[in-house]
């Protein structure tokens, strides 16, 4: 049972990236567009997230939820030590989701929008960083897990370990695959006149991901930072990076081309491969601290608990996948398997 | 301020707001599948406009409470880690089941919201039923996990230590189904009454007064058939912390001394000091019959309670009073209604719609005071009799900091949801925006 319970994780987590991913990628999308492409985003976003804008956002609720009940003490060393940026990711999550609302259900069409947008862009944007500046911290060998709160200062317990040069980077990284995310997925979503927009964007969003990602590389790797070089020595990480590099090349063509189907089904694979990457480098340890690794096995709740929160993600699957698949199917967001 | 006591208010501060989208969010939907209904059975205009007015206030408080409620589930592991690390196993199941609804939820809104036109007409009305239904489930299974920090069940605690945990009974606590069942009509009363309230203003002010008449019979039909159950539920809730949180009781009731044949205190000032309570109403017996279904029936005062065990008195015994007080209002005002279906003189007479303006704020602040009950009452146990709440805050030190943050954040949402709402009201009189 152990087994359906990672299998949920890493389900939530993938779709968690991918989905809620596009969505904060459509915003920052609109940041960095033109005061005309702006209002286009704008209205792109609403029709093609509207309907399944929230369903996106539960993968985490689920995420936590996983984590808690399955992994108590690994959730634990999160929320006590890198507090800061998950309250600062809540703020930019409500602040998103409020934004979002008011700008489509405000009975009124007025001034007021310049405010919701403001709001939606700039959230849409730290909300990933903050997200992949707190994946990064579990990452950088930089926390310090201890009883002892009186040795140490504020700074070095709570703020150090995520506040530094390879969190922000692995933030920012983040940042740029969810703006990638956006943009091919508006590709397909866009008018034929309109689509030429994005097919810039994609191409622009494709070569900061992976520039950037060559930058954390570097970075990690001339800090010395483990999981970078355990990343670069494991040889079925480097396969993956290597199969992903290759595939940035079908991709771009395909962005070229704007073909619909197989820029989402490519992008869907490269993130994927990302992701699995990083999270097979160091499995099951995956916080790396300064003083001591946590491995996330070792920390799973008894067999009993286990096997209820598996049997529980097992029914709550079979009624949310189909009904999910189907809302989405109804309002053309899968068009990949239409076609 | 202490790190305990900041984390305390924030977490009664986001509670506070979430309770209130949480509901509205979870009983509008009910609204909103009667009047499209009778959209459907009637073809008249006037529902179809209501429906689509309401389900803007749907969408609205369902998102709002839906990232409330995101916050708060991280707050729960932000603020009491040490709560979350042994709770979250045994708890975890109301929750995943809730994230679950939640999940539902969320769906069958996107059908619902986007489904106009586009999906057939009985299966886009029934999406709103799911909604109605799976927000219901959510409030019950969040309100179960709550009900285990008062019941905890479901484990052995040996040594410290959380042991032979069964998440299933843990579920069902003893706690749960009269808290649930408390909640839910707590939720329908202070939701009907507040929206039949706003739609008797606009009756007041003589705004498209048909419209807002078939506004205010549905919302407060719901309201008032809550309202007038809710004393069954009361009392059963009575009975039951009586037996499991005496503790509690007695701090609700302001009660120092053990006695057989207990009176019941109405209203009254509690002097900490001299522990009595001056000013009060107080009728011969009834405690004990209410507590224990027997006039003789000894009561448990607080002076028979190690002081470190006792709640603050004065704010229980207070929000007690106004839960109890406001509820009984309300159930009048439930009466009234119903005889105005007979006296239908009452409906042209602008103060019957001033009468029940009045009454708009009022379920909420009861809802609010009855959690303050809960809340407070439980103090000084994060899990009754088991783990305090000062061992369960978060090491992380400057929470008052965060909770400066949380203050500004819920205000601002709190003022901007209020502006957009008067916003949607306004718009109903412009009747070519539909």
């Amino acid at each position: 049972m152990l087994n359906v319970v990672l299998f949920f994780l890493m389900v939530s987590l993938l779709l968690y990236v991918i989905l809620a991913g596009a969505d904060f990628g459509a915003g920052i999308v609109e940041l960095f567009s033109t005061k005309k492409n702006q209002q286009l985003t704008k209205k792109t976003i609403y029709r093609v997230m509207g309907p399944v804008w929230e369903a996106n956002h539960i993968w985490i609720i689920i995420l936590v939820v996983i984590l808690w009940v399955g992994f108590p003490e690994f959730y634990n060393v999160l929320v006590v030590y890198l507090h800061i940026p998950l309250t600062l990711v809540l703020l930019g999550i409500t602040m998103r989701g409020v934004a979002f609302v008011f700008r489509h259900y405000d009975a009124f069409k007025d001034k007021s929008q310049i405010l919701y947008d403001w709001m939606f862009r700039f959230s849409s944007l730290v909300t990933p960083i903050f997200l992949g500046m707190t994946a990064g911290s579990m990452l950088s060998g930089q926390l310090v897990i201890t009883d002892d709160y009186a040795n140490y200062s504020f700074i070095d317990l709570f703020v150090q370990p995520w506040f530094n040069g390879f969190s922000i980077l692995v933030g920012v990284f983040f940042a740029s695959l969810c703006a990638f995310l956006a943009s091919i997925l508006l590709i397909g979503e866009s008018h034929a006149n309109d689509r030429k927009v994005y097919v810039t964007k994609s191409e622009k969003a494709t070569a900061a991901v992976v520039g950037i990602g060559f930058i954390v590389i570097c970075y990690g790797f001339y800090h010395n930072i483990t999981f970078v070089t355990d990343f670069i020595k494991n040889p079925l990480t480097v396969g993956l990076v290597i199969l992903s590099f290759i595939l940035i090349f079908p991709l771009i063509i395909s962005i070229k081309k704007a073909k619909k189907v197989t820029t989402r089904l490519l992008a869907g694979i490269q993130v994927t491969l990302i992701l699995v990457a990083a999270f097979v480098t160091h499995f099951p340890v995956l916080i790396i601290a300064y003083n001591k690794n946590i491995n996330l096995l070792e920390t799973a709740s008894p067999e009993k608990v286990i096997n209820v929160l598996g049997i529980s993600l097992i029914i709550g699957g079979l009624i949310i996948l189909p009904g999910l698949f189907h809302l989405m199917k109804s309002f053309k967001m899968i068009k990949v398997l239409d076609d | 301020m202490d790190n305990l006591d900041a984390a305390r208010l924030q977490m009664a501060f986001t509670l506070i707001f979430h309770i209130v989208f949480a509901c509205v969010g979870m009983v509008m939907p009910f609204f909103m599948i009667v009047a499209h209904k009778k959209w459907l059975n009637t073809k008249d205009v006037i529902y179809l406009k209501l429906t689509k007015s309401w389900q803007k206030g749907v969408a609205i408080f369902f998102v709002v409470g839906a990232v409330s409620g995101t916050a708060l589930s991280f707050e729960l592991g932000l603020l009491w880690p040490e709560f979350m690390k042994h709770a979250g196993p045994i708890i975890g199941m109301p929750f995943s089941l809730e994230g679950a609804a939640f999940f539902v939820e969320a769906i069958a809104l996107g059908f619902y919201l986007y489904g106009w036109d586009k999906i057939p007409e009985k299966f886009h009305w029934f999406t709103g039923v799911i909604v109605g239904v799976s927000g219901v489930a959510s409030g019950i299974l969040v309100v179960s996990a709550n009900g285990w920090m008062n019941a905890p069940s479901g484990f052995d605690y040996i040594n410290g230590e959380f042991v032979n945990i069964d998440p299933v009974q843990a579920l069902l606590n003893p706690a749960w189904f009269t808290q649930a069942l408390h909640m839910t009509l707590a939720a329908f009363t202070a939701t009907g009454f507040a929206v039949a309230g706003i739609h008797a203003y606009q009756i007041y002010k003589r705004r498209h007064v048909e419209l807002h008449k078939k506004a205010f019979k549905i919302a407060i039909t719901f309201g008032a058939v809550a309202a007038i159950l809710q004393p069954i539920s009361g009392d059963l809730s009575a009975k039951d912390i009586a037996k499991r949180q005496p503790v509690k009781l007695a701090a609700m009731e302001a009660h120092y001394e053990t006695q057989k044949g207990a009176p019941l205190y109405i209203g009254g000032i509690v002097n900490t000091e001299t522990r009595e309570v001056t000013h009060k109403i107080e009728i011969p017996k009834a405690l004990s019959f209410l507590a224990f279904g027997d006039f003789d029936a000894e009561v448990k005062g607080l002076n028979d309670f190690p002081i470190d065990v006792q709640p603050n008195v004065p704010i229980v015994h207070y929000a007690f009073q106004t839960m109890v007080g406001l509820g009984t209002l309300l159930l009048i005002f439930g009466l009234v209604f119903f005889v105005s279906l007979v006296k239908k003189s009452w409906w042209t007479n602008r103060k019957f719609w001033l009468i029940f303006t009045l009454l708009v704020p009022l379920g909420f602040i009861a809802l609010e005071a009855g959690w303050i009950v809960t809340e407070v009452g439980r103090q000084p146990w994060i899990i009754h009799n088991i783990m305090k709440t000062k061992d369960a805050v978060t090491p992380m030190p400057g929470m008052i900091y965060s909770f400066y943050m949380y203050v500004g954040l819920y205000s601002i949402l709190t003022l901007a949801v209020t502006w957009l709402m008067m916003r949607q009201i306004k718009s109903l009189n412009y009747p070519n925006l539909y």
